[in-house]
């Protein structure tokens, strides 16, 4: 075995081998770390970035919120996630369903509350803290064409428009409703165009009907 | 050449090839792949803190428990892979950079991007209901399961030495499995709570606990220890290890694993084939694990072999010692059996591991470590 005073000192490099401080043997593991991680963390995101969006919604589509519970989205938009009537099942309690048109895109999300629809808003205000888009305006009660009582808080700033519309997903302002699956439908526009999609995301808005079972 | 002479070269081999007892530094500025981890493992704690930074702290309730109960589900886990951390053992500091890299880089530097394009890649190419079925399984198996072997490839490059062969890939990878398995845990925990919008935050955290912890079994620790072990049988560091046809064969395993893992209720086509194709394959995935634990173990027994054979001539080891502690579990039981106590079997497997550190610490010199260790083996030989 080397004695102890032939043995390099640790993390010596030999004059051969280093390149601007670095030891050029050490290269290959670190290069092919660098370059594998690099494509998946900005190639794959570019690659997404080049594919466009083919998910059309086309009249007669229907979307799946779980339970028997559905909206009739927009025609034209894409649907980047969530399910359409028929194409599987859907749980209320975790949707996360998102529609998107231009500079809009409505996001619709299932989870379990119990209260009315007023007190879940305030707790997805709560939730998301200054993370809002701008100055909230009053709140407005909504109904649906089935007869679910919403509620809604739109708001306006410099980084877009939104609007968020709270609903307890069952007819009927007591008993069922209390237990039934809360839903949050979040509309988010560029800045001063919330008008154009006023219409498509009312009608939206009009077309969820609770299931047979509430 | 005579017998103790072969003994003692075939001893120094050993103790060359497999690096044993050699230190692990983490500090190694002239390293290339020490900047590649800091960089790694530097923009996974920024993505964390800024993930998990997000409703400025309405979610503390429920990070605060996912962190607790996880932390606490890493304790047996640590036991179990400190138990087969044997034969030529893996320093600490090593594997506890290889768990940092699985849990903060591989989750959040690469997985968490690589992931969220790759999901809506599936979608813009099958559509949502597919992507609904099949786009978690189709994902994770590539996007986790590199960026977690990344980890391997870089502690190749801090410790060449130390990480030598199939069995180094096992346990590293079960180490950066684990990692990436706890810290994903906490994430699922934080995501569970804002899926909620906060309600009830300890009860949504203890729910995916219970699910995650116990799914985790046959989890991300799993596949990576399968992972990693191809991956070492592909490069062939020791000598006449590489095996490239078995290591692509495990490395596709691990992938197959973690899609059917992911992908279970789209394969089950949502109904009660569920229930069969679950413990299915639990016991597959686990034999499995089993099989390549025992091929990759070969070459580090036969390392502890040649360390502890001249031990032979001192009477610190005999024949049935040196089988057990070079053997796998049937080895070890036969050596129980044959000493008719448990707890006997246990200290002198346990001696004759230090005694094989000490030699390999010492180069295969003489020193009094090592004469300590056979002091305290042949003392315990005493003991009836």
């Amino acid at each position: 075995m080397a004695t102890g005073a032939q043995e390099p000192e640790a993390g010596w490099v030999p004059v051969e081998h280093r390149v601007l401080g670095l030891d050029r043997r050490t290269f290959t593991p670190a290069f092919v770390v660098l370059v594998i991680s690099l494509g998946l963390i900005y190639g794959l995101p570019a690659l997404n970035a080049a594919i466009p969006w083919h998910n059309e919604i086309r009249a007669g589509d229907v979307l799946d919120l779980g339970d028997g519970a559905t909206a009739v989205p927009p025609v034209g938009w894409h649907l980047e996630s969530g399910t359409l009537v028929g194409e599987g099942q859907e749980n209320p309690v975790g949707l996360q369903a998102l529609l998107a048109s231009g500079g809009a895109t409505v996001e619709l999300r299932g989870a379990a509350f119990k209260g009315a629809a007023e007190q879940f808003l305030d707790q997805v205000q709560r939730s998301q803290g200054d993370d809002v888009p701008g100055v909230g305006g009053s709140r407005a009660t909504l109904t649906t064409d089935a007869g679910v009582v919403g509620v809604a808080q739109s708001y306006t700033g410099p980084s877009g428009d939104g609007l968020d519309v709270a609903f307890k997903v069952a007819v009927g302002a007591d008993g069922p409703a209390e237990a039934a699956p809360a839903l949050l439908v979040r509309v988010r526009t560029s800045p001063g165009q919330f008008e154009r999609y006023r219409g498509a995301v009312a009608a939206l808005l009009r077309s969820i009907t609770p299931g047979d079972r509430r | 050449m005579s017998d103790v002479a072969a003994g003692k070269a075939a001893q120094l081999a050993a103790i060359e090839q497999s690096g044993w007892g050699l230190p692990f530094r983490f500090l190694q500025p002239h390293n290339a792949a020490f900047w590649v981890y800091l960089l790694g493992v530097g923009g996974g704690a920024l993505t964390m803190l800024r993930y998990f930074g997000q409703g400025g702290g309405f979610y503390a309730p429920a990070l605060t428990g996912g962190v607790l109960l996880f932390g606490l589900y890493l304790v047996p886990w640590l036991l179990l892979l400190r138990h087969h951390n044997r034969y030529t053992r893996q320093p600490a500091g090593l594997l506890a950079t290889g768990f940092a890299w699985g849990g903060v880089a591989a989750t959040f530097w690469i997985a968490l991007p690589a992931n969220t394009a790759l999901l809506d890649i599936w979608a813009k190419v099958g559509g949502t209901g597919f992507a609904a079925d099949w786009a978690a399984g189709l994902s994770a198996p590539i996007s986790e399961e590199l960026g977690k072997a990344l980890g391997l490839v870089l502690l190749i490059g801090l410790a060449p030495r130390l990480v030598r062969n199939a069995y180094d890939g096992f346990i590293i990878g079960a180490f950066i499995g684990l990692g990436f398995e706890v810290f994903e845990d906490v994430l699922y925990v934080f995501n569970g709570a804002t899926q909620s919008f906060g309600v009830d935050q300890f009860s949504s955290s203890l729910q995916v606990f219970l699910l995650r912890g116990a799914s985790g079994i046959v989890s991300h620790a799993l596949f990576s220890a399968i992972f990693c072990t191809g991956l070492m049988w592909v490069l062939g560091r020791a000598p006449g290890e590489r095996n490239v046809p078995r290591g692509i064969l495990a490395m596709l395993t691990a992938m197959v694993f973690h899609f059917a893992w992911d992908d279970l209720a789209g394969l089950s086509g949502g109904g009660a084939l569920f229930v069969v194709l679950l413990p299915l394959v639990v016991v597959v995935e686990l034999a499995t694990l089993f099989s390549v634990l025992r091929h990759a173990a070969r070459r580090e027994r036969a390392w502890i072999r040649d360390l502890l054979e001249p031990e032979l001539a001192t009477g610190a080891v005999d024949p049935p010692l040196l089988h057990a502690v070079s053997g796998l579990r049937k080895q070890r039981k036969a050596y129980r059996k044959h000493l008719h106590s448990r707890r006997r079997a246990r200290h002198l497997i346990e001696g004759a591991q230090d005694l094989a550190h000490e030699i390999a610490r010492a180069r295969g010199e003489e020193t009094p470590h090592v004469a300590r260790a056979r002091a305290e083996l042949l003392r315990l030989r005493t003991i009836p």
